[in-house]
């Protein structure tokens, strides 16, 4: 009995040594998770106020050009901001209509340089640096890329993979996902260029309606999507044989190899610069205040949110975007139609260069 | 008198004219077999578009080399005889070059059209995929181009004297020439480039071999 007793007590008193070293383990996470905790709010202060510094010394001393509710905070050269910034105003309000006026808080810090490289530069950490001699042209193409406009939510951004920026050249991007929904290796894409319901909606990854099943439903897209876009990736160790099988012909090879893919890493159907025209379309529809019904509601699928935009159903924002890119295809590759009677027009000059040749006059 | 120098030309250039003809016939068709095969999947799109693109740049490699080869064969016989026999026709220079460029035309009419029937043959064979359209009609019609105007060339300098051939070569050299010594002075100097620029871009005359040469695209 005391025997007993005795053992017990050594029991709990092992417990309740057990219990405290674990407790004090904790304990010490948890004051080194504190720690780091700490060390990362100083270092992030210490990398605002550098942020800080850095930009009042790029603005400092500098220029403030002011075009709508542009601001271009530079200093004295002879860059044609002002003209570039009244050519660019037109095309980002037209896009982000009123939310445009948040740029007025939100200025873009260049520094014109020398283009002579031999010159020295001030080393700045923000803004953009452009060498003087740049184009009236190539600087507005710069102002309407690089927008300085607040970053979407989160949702949307993945969704866009990037921010949603005005395009330069709308008609080759267009063109550019003609050529996506005809030959991307996708059922689904190939179903919204045909126009069947719901086609373009899962192409583009809108609703729920997403994923290896959604958008290469059969065998033989599946087989192509390995053979064409991982034949290197799954060609060796344990997959190889798995890879060989795919090639062999086996859909539920192709299938395990397409699902032992990392998140995210299955090619979606369409590129995101296909679904940047769906977002600039339901901006263009939408009207000047499209961009903040956009951003209104993050939680809110991105599909609802661009109809939202555009206020209009999605159906129908996806017709009108299907329409454009329909009607966007590009030219095919034929001759010009000056081509014909210029190349006559060659022919007949190398003819006429036979005709007054010297050969005939011999001897 | 076109009659017998056609048939001359005829004895000249016909090995090369029916290669020719066997190549262009063959080729829109082998630049679409995958097209045609049965075990092929409708999706692969891209894969049809990169083959059509790669078979593409022979199109006008085999232009440049009948305008070349024929160019040759209708002036290698007059230059080997002395022009002998054309002087002794009963006929103006200028009309004696015509008969002889226009026989030429007339023989290289064989390979257009084959490369016309072979391209008209292959899309319609072919089982497109959605959104793919056939244009034999337009590949055929730079193909014929092509070699006209490569025809047209080569005969102009087959028919000049060495001393053009040599006027020509001097002109290309002393163009090189004077891009490497720019080149070694550090001048900047973009001779070669401008030139390049100026034949082979519309208006310039081997603009039409330039380009993508698609029997099938968007």
């Amino acid at each position: 009995m005391c025997r007993t007793g005795f053992h017990v007590v050594l029991l709990l008193a092992v417990g309740a040594a057990v219990a405290s070293a674990q407790d004090s383990t904790l304990a010490k996470m948890r004051r080194r998770a504190d720690s780091l905790a700490r060390e990362w709010r100083q270092a992030t202060a210490f990398a605002d106020l550098a942020d800080s510094l850095e930009r009042d010394r790029a603005i400092t001393g500098g220029d403030t050009i002011a075009v709508g509710a542009l601001r271009i905070i530079t200093n004295p050269s002879p860059l044609p901001l002002r003209a570039a910034a009244a050519r660019a105003w037109p095309v980002i309000d037209s896009l982000y209509g009123s939310a445009a006026q948040e740029l007025a808080r939100r200025p873009y810090i260049i520094r014109a340089v020398d283009p002579d490289t031999t010159v020295p530069r001030p080393r700045i950490h923000v803004g953009m640096e452009l060498p003087w001699h740049m184009s009236e042209n190539s600087l507005t193409l710069l102002l309407v890329s690089n927008v300085p406009i607040g970053p979407p939510d989160q949702a949307l951004e993945a969704w866009l993979g990037g921010p949603v920026r005005p395009s330069v050249r709308a008609a080759q991007d267009r063109a550019g996902v003609y050529i996506q929904l005809v030959t991307s290796p996708s059922q689904a894409a190939r179903n919204c260029l045909s126009g069947v319901q719901g086609g373009c909606r899962i192409a583009l990854g809108l609703g729920d309606s997403t994923g290896l099943d959604a958008w290469y439903p059969g065998a033989l897209e599946r087989r192509a999507l390995v053979t064409t876009a991982f034949t290197d990736y799954f060609d060796h160790g344990a997959t190889a044989g798995t890879l060989r099988l795919c090639i062999a012909g086996s859909d539920s090879a192709c299938t395990s190899l397409l699902r032992s893919l990392p998140p995210g890493a299955l090619p979606k159907p369409l590129g995101s610069d296909a679904r940047v025209t769906l977002a600039i379309v339901a901006l263009q529809v939408g009207g000047r205040d499209a961009y903040r019904r956009l951003l209104a509601d993050p939680a809110a699928p991105v599909g609802r949110r661009l109809a939202s935009a555009a206020r209009m159903s999605e159906d129908s924002l996806l017709a009108v975007w299907r329409a454009g890119i329909i009607a966007s295809r590009p030219s095919a590759v034929v001759l010009p139609p000056f081509a014909l009677v210029i190349g006559l027009a060659w022919i007949s000059f190398f003819a006429a260069c036979g005709l007054r040749s010297s050969r005939w006059r011999v001897g | 008198m076109f009659r017998a120098i056609l048939y001359s030309q005829w004895k000249w250039s016909r090995l090369i004219v029916v290669l020719g003809t066997v190549a262009g016939f063959a080729l829109p068709i082998v630049s679409l077999q995958g097209a045609a095969r049965a075990d092929r999947s409708p999706l692969a799109a891209q894969e049809l578009l990169r083959a059509v693109q790669s078979w593409g740049t022979l199109y006008p490699v085999l232009a440049a080399a009948l305008g070349l080869l024929v160019a040759i064969a209708t002036w290698a016989p007059d230059h080997r005889g002395r022009h002998i026999h054309a002087l002794s026709l009963p006929l103006p220079r200028w009309r004696y070059v015509l008969l002889r460029f226009g026989s030429g035309v007339v023989v290289l009419a064989g390979p257009m059209l084959a490369v016309l029937a072979g391209a008209f043959l292959a899309t319609a064979v072919a089982t497109l995929p959605p959104g793919l359209q056939g244009y034999p009609m337009a590949l055929a019609e730079r193909f014929a181009l092509a070699v006209l105007v490569a025809y047209a060339v080569f005969f102009a300098i087959s028919a000049g004297t060495a001393r053009t051939a040599g006027i020509i070569l001097g002109a290309i050299a002393t163009l090189i020439v004077v891009q490497i010594v720019a080149s070694v002075a550090n001048v900047e100097l973009d001779l070669w480039g401008k030139v390049v620029i100026v034949v082979l871009n519309w208006p310039g005359p081997l603009a039409v071999f330039t380009g993508r040469w698609m029997l099938v695209d968007v």
